[in-house]
């Protein structure tokens, strides 16, 4: 799931990362055991309602779900094979509200915030020597570098079309990958001539 | 030698088998100082050696009185590098995020250099940036804030490493005006030669030696005679 930070101050930007993944993790946990169709539904439309008491650049981000289409119709699909459309409803609306909520967590919270609520669930990877600082930056840079590899796969996609008039496809892949490298070489450098990655966990 | 200013004292540098710098000797107290050159002259790790992304196989690097090899550690704070492509520079998501990862470098603790990151924008104008995702501004927004990240962690020294190549030319215009009011001594890497019209020093490199080493207008003058001729 592609989520990017909202700019702006809604009322869930105010409150707490920790508290917010503790009530994604409750929701989920309760509806998880649930088969019934109004109550997904009504998850789901409660979900929206949220997005909705968030603003309109908010709800625009639900487009962002467009891909996970084929997903639910191969579900749908295959629960319609064993005779269980219903059940199919159900499993897809379930997935549809977790992914609305989580994103709705991500797109409120800043990712230093995020990674302080998270940074003690990490500790003990310290055991192994790696440190919980070191895990959060990684995460961090991953979200901000995933806009940069979209628009990567769309340049290399804009190249292959310029001279062939098709699209690139997988034949993009080797390419996108070599230049995936190239961006995290220099991405690495640039983190170096700051001082590279913080040791150990001062606060 | 001055404590103000950087030494290479005899330096040679091989990179994947290529000799890119071949024992240059420069000592630079200037306060703007322009480097030029053709692709591959060895402008790109002559810098990288100031701020210890590189380290000479021979020879000697002094910055501000700070041994590139023995002090390396140090050079981060004390040499402050923009690269080219601003999307390579920046590390975080959002903008006030990446100004609190250059004030945590510069020392301080992780919730004040959160809380500092605002007040740190304020000082640029640029208070009401701190929300913003980095991927909504624009190349010259984008490259601004890699300076405004660079410049809070107070370095002595600034490298800019061909900062112009994506900037459309008021971008690039108001990005000189800045560099020109900077109190920091600045490294220039371009090839927007009328760029150094106001250095104090300009030198050419070519294939990893000192070509020619002075006054911006005879040496941006030498160069462009000299490239043109390779056309």
């Amino acid at each position: 799931m592609i989520s990017l930070y909202l700019p702006g101050r809604t009322w869930l930007h105010a409150i707490p990362a920790g508290w917010k993944l503790i009530a994604l993790a409750l929701v989920s946990l309760t509806v998880a055991p649930f088969d019934s169709l109004p109550l997904m539904a009504g998850l789901v439309l409660a979900t929206l309602a949220l997005y909705a008491s968030l603003g309109r650049a908010a709800l625009a981000q639900v487009a962002l779900l467009r891909p996970m289409w084929p997903l639910f119709l191969i579900l749908l699909a295959l629960h319609a094979w064993n005779g269980d459309v219903l059940l199919g409803l159900v499993v897809c609306l379930r997935i549809l509200a977790m992914v609305l909520l989580a994103n709705a967590v991500t797109m409120t919270t800043r990712m230093d915030a995020m990674m302080d609520a998270v940074e003690p669930l990490l500790r003990p990877l310290a055991l192994f020597g790696v440190a919980p600082r070191a895990v959060a930056l990684a995460v961090a840079l991953m979200i901000r570098l995933i806009p940069l590899l979209f628009a990567l796969w769309e340049s290399l996609n804009e190249s292959y079309r310029a001279r062939t008039g098709r699209r690139g496809g997988w034949r993009l892949l080797a390419p996108f990958c070599i230049q995936t490298l190239r961006l995290s070489h220099h991405t690495a450098e640039a983190l170096a001539a700051r001082g590279g990655v913080p040791r150990g966990s001062r606060r | 030698m001055s404590d103000a200013s950087l030494l290479l004292d005899n330096v040679t540098l091989a990179r994947g088998g290529r000799t890119v710098l071949d024992g240059v000797s420069l000592e630079l107290p200037e306060r703007r100082v322009g480097l030029i050159g053709n692709n591959g002259s060895g402008k790109s790790s002559l810098v990288r050696l100031l701020n210890g992304l590189l380290t000479a196989d021979a020879g000697r690097v002094v910055v501000h009185g700070l041994d590139a090899k023995e002090q390396a550690a140090e050079l981060p704070r004390k040499v402050g590098f923009i690269f080219q492509n601003p999307d390579h520079q920046i590390i975080f998501p959002t903008v006030a995020e990446e100004i609190a990862f250059s004030l945590e470098q510069a020392g301080l603790p992780r919730r004040e250099a959160a809380r500092e990151a605002v007040p740190a924008l304020a000082r640029f104008g640029r208070e009401h940036w701190a929300e913003r995702p980095v991927h909504a501004l624009s190349e010259g927004e984008k490259q601004f804030l890699c300076i405004i990240a660079v410049l809070v962690m107070e370095p002595a020294v600034i490298v800019l490493d061909e900062p112009f190549s994506s900037l459309d030319l008021p971008t690039r215009r108001r990005l000189e005006a800045l560099i020109a009011g900077l109190p920091q001594q600045v490294v220039l890497v371009a090839h927007e030669l009328d760029a150094f019209a106001a250095y104090e020093r300009v030198v050419w490199l070519h294939e990893g030696r000192v070509a020619m080493d002075g006054a911006p207008a005879e040496v941006v003058a030498a160069y462009r005679v000299f490239a043109e001729s390779l056309g």
